[in-house]
């Protein structure tokens, strides 16, 4: 340790270490995988090269290659080893077998039909018309639809199938013929071009602002501004129950707000004598629904900011508002002229802190609502798990919902620095001029 | 405006801080309540600016009662002990608040801000935040702020108890300068004697929520009702010993040194235990009844000497002495006391 600049460095390597391991990696890999077409089709592992009707089909489309694909898709059949094993395997009569492989080895036919002639012309054939069929079904050959684990194989494939390519044409071939996954832009065109997209984006702006602005600083403030006047026990009695719904076990939470809601539950038994109908209030409307899913959210969210603001109002010294008491200001002008002055950096705090939590939190909706009623209540955080986590048809799209989240960093970024414009963060952190 | 306090208690919970206490500041007059911490004397500050509400009694601004007016309507400047500056307002802004919160015009506050700034002399800092200003220019900020809408009284709790000792010094002329330019009934709250001796015209001290004496400094220094008043005054402060009154004499039990007492005293007293108290100045080298000990401590303190002499029972006599003669510590003297300044009290600490 003979140099102590770097002591400071090697003592914080492990921890280091640990940052790129669990914070940045998954953001650069989230990154790396919303420019992929990940999903379940491609797996995430490398892929192989199939000419399935879709990829014949996307060769027509993007590529006009129509008489290739024509090509790839027609069925040959040739007697080779591999059928005549084939058919031994299947149970056909080995005399049969070794004839035809004597007699027609290396021979090809357009159709089915014409191998079931040539089987006929042989001493050793078989009785029945089905054998026949069954054998003549082993040499059908095709390049469509084999599995290929490279370029290389399914290329010589079709060339042994007597198929020319010019260059462009393998190419081609190659691309729409890979099952794996690639880089790609498509993600973001898709997302761009969907209109389910705005409407995903301003519900979570709608989502985060509303909650933010109403609850968690908002509500936070009257909460602790208001608790700051009372005596310490009724006031350590209020921010207690705040804090009840934070220690709820979320699931629990929002299972008693579903029963408060339900069409049998507390509030339709108890509007039912006032003439309104029994229903799930929750997911009767989307007004409804943002309604509750603002409250869940807020009710738990406000805790915190009580909790910051409260201790940074306790932190003004007593003096301050015996100053501005006997200088005559009001309660309300003590609010505005001395607390909140020194609430700017906790409101900062709690502010960028609860728009980034917001932003990728969904866990009460999903919960709650699951986005509905009709997609009413989607938010970015939630399609993102609902596309790469938990799509209904099993299909999940790694890749576009890295995409999505990498759209959702993006976002808290802009606003972090938005923010410290704003609430002027480098005059909030100077350093005292008095020592 | 005169300040009259009739009966004033005050409780916290159970604790009764201040009992019925009665005192009256008057019109112009700048008073001090003096008293070690845990007196009662900031919570008697407090009350009458309306800051703490009070359990009993009266709190009179001239003919006007505010015992139950709140502290915004009742006219009362206050200069804090840490001086309670807005930390996120300028000088200027500082100082206006008061007059702002009234609505008055921007250019009225302007006008007076200046007026005052002027006064305490604090021109040059008003565009400054108090995190910019020294101990001594947030001192005359709080001033000015509690100045500015002209209070009916100006209360200040501890004001140079956060400044350093040349600050003090200079704020002390400079509250006592501004308090008679502007007339202003002041209450100065203090636990130093010569923060409250150099500054008041009338000194209160104050112990366990009582006011002992009420006097001005010179005479509340020469006749202190109490030996606790006698210890609180006087710096260096006054020593004590014990002896017995005998043939019109007190005499001091461990050399058997004989000091005479008044007439009136000597024949009253004759027999019993008193306590004398002795003032550094008036235990001198040339003294009329001499006594002698061993020098036990030595403070120079530049221009003065103050001397500890221990007697042989172990009680101490403090003198005070322009520089002389080198007197060493462990050395014999024999200095005497200036008998007829001395000041006589029975063993319950009353003036006798």
């Amino acid at each position: 340790m003979g140099n102590s600049k770097y002591l400071g460095l090697y003592l914080l390597a492990p921890a280091g270490v640990f940052v790129f391991l669990f914070f940045l990696a998954p953001v650069i890999l989230t990154a790396v995988f919303g420019f992929t077409n990940m999903s379940t089709a491609t797996g995430i592992s490398g892929g192989s090269y199939v000419a399935s009707q879709s990829s014949m089909l996307a060769l027509r489309d993007r590529y006009g290659l129509d008489d290739i694909s024509e090509q790839l898709t027609t069925v040959r059949y040739t007697i080779d080893e591999e059928g005549l094993a084939a058919a031994l395997e299947a149970g056909a009569d080995p005399a049969t077998v070794n004839e035809l492989g004597d007699t027609f080895l290396g021979q090809s036919y357009e159709t089915r039909r014409d191998v079931e002639r040539a089987i006929k012309t042989l001493n050793a054939r078989p009785s029945s018309v089905r054998a026949i069929k069954a054998i003549a079904g082993q040499f059908e050959r095709s390049v469509a639809n084999t599995r290929y684990e490279t370029e290389d194989e399914i290329l010589g494939a079709i060339a042994e199938f007597g198929i020319e390519l010019t260059e462009t044409e393998s190419a081609a071939i190659i691309d729409v013929t890979y099952t794996g996954w690639v880089f790609t832009t498509q993600n973001f065109k898709t997302m761009f071009s969907l209109p389910d997209t705005k409407k995903t984006m301003i519900n979570t702006l709608f989502y985060v602002f509303t909650t933010l602005i109403l609850f968690n600083v908002g509500f936070a403030l009257v909460l602790a501004i208001s608790t700051h006047y009372m005596d310490s026990g009724p006031a350590g009695f209020f921010r207690s129950v705040w804090l009840l719904p934070r220690i709820t076990p979320p699931v629990l939470y929002v299972l008693m707000w579903k029963w408060l809601a339900w069409d049998s539950g507390f509030l339709s038994v108890m509007l039912e004598p006032l003439g309104f109908e029994p229903r799930n209030w929750m997911l009767d409307s989307p007004t409804n629904a943002w309604t509750f899913i603002i409250l869940i959210n807020g009710m738990v969210g406000a805790s915190m900011g009580m909790l910051i603001f409260s201790s940074a109002i306790k932190a003004i010294p007593e003096a301050l508002f015996h100053a501005s008491e006997v200088d005559g200001a009001t309660r309300r002008q003590q609010i505005w002229h001395i607390i909140m002055p020194q609430l700017r950096w906790p409101i900062l705090f709690i502010t960028s802190y609860q728009t980034l939590s917001l932003l990728t939190s969904f866990e009460y909706i999903l919960l709650a609502t699951d986005g509905g009623p009709g997609g009413a209540t989607e938010v970015w955080a939630l399609t993102t798990y609902l596309k790469a986590l938990s799509n209904y048809g099993g299909a999940l799209q790694y890749g576009y919902g890295a995409a999505l989240s990498l759209v959702l960093v993006v976002i808290g970024i802009t606003l972090s620095l938005i923010y410290l414009k704003v609430f002027n963060f480098k005059d909030l952190t100077a350093k005292p001029k008095i020592e | 405006m005169r300040i009259l306090l009739d009966k004033f208690t005050k409780k916290f919970s159970d604790l009764t801080v201040i009992d019925e206490m009665d005192l009256e500041v008057r019109d112009g007059e700048m008073i001090a309540l003096l008293g070690g911490s845990g007196c009662g004397k900031s919570t008697t500050l407090f009350s009458i600016c309306g800051i703490h509400k009070v359990n009993g009694g009266r709190i009179l601004f001239g003919d006007k009662d505010v015992t139950n007016v709140t502290s915004q309507e009742r006219n009362v400047g206050v200069v804090f002990q840490s001086f309670a500056l807005y930390p996120h307002l300028t000088v200027e802004n500082n100082i206006g608040f008061p007059l702002k919160l009234r609505k008055e015009s921007k250019a009225e506050i302007k006008r007076k801000v200046d007026e005052i700034a002027e006064m305490v002399h604090i021109e040059p800092l008003l565009q400054r935040r108090p995190g910019e200003l020294s101990g001594g220019q947030q001192q005359r900020v709080a001033l000015a702020r509690a100045l500015i809408r002209r209070p009916d009284v100006l209360l200040l709790d501890e004001p140079l108890a956060n400044l350093d000792a040349t600050l003090r010094l200079e704020m002390r002329s400079e509250i006592r300068r501004i308090q008679q330019e502007t007339g202003i009934t002041a209450v100065l709250v203090t636990h130093d004697q010569v923060e409250a001796m150099s500054m008041c015209d009338r000194i209160a001290i104050m112990d366990a929520g009582k006011i002992i004496q009420i006097a001005k400094p010179r005479d509340m220094y020469e006749n202190p009702v109490s030996d606790y008043v006698a210890g609180f005054l006087g710096s260096p402060p006054i020593a004590f010993l014990t002896g017995q009154v005998q043939d019109g004499n007190f005499v001091e039990p461990s050399t058997g040194t004989k000091m005479p007492l008044s007439a009136e005293i000597a024949a009253s007293q004759s027999g019993r235990q008193v306590k004398v108290g002795i003032r550094p100045e008036y235990f001198q080298p040339d003294g009329a009844t001499k006594i002698a000990g061993t020098v036990s401590f030595m403070e120079s303190q530049g221009r003065e000497t103050l001397y500890n002499v221990t007697l042989p029972d172990g009680s101490i006599l403090r003198s005070i002495q322009g520089v002389h003669d080198p007197v060493h510590i462990g050395d014999r003297v024999e200095w005497g006391v200036d008998s007829a300044e001395m000041m006589v009290f029975d063993m319950n600490g009353l003036r006798l």
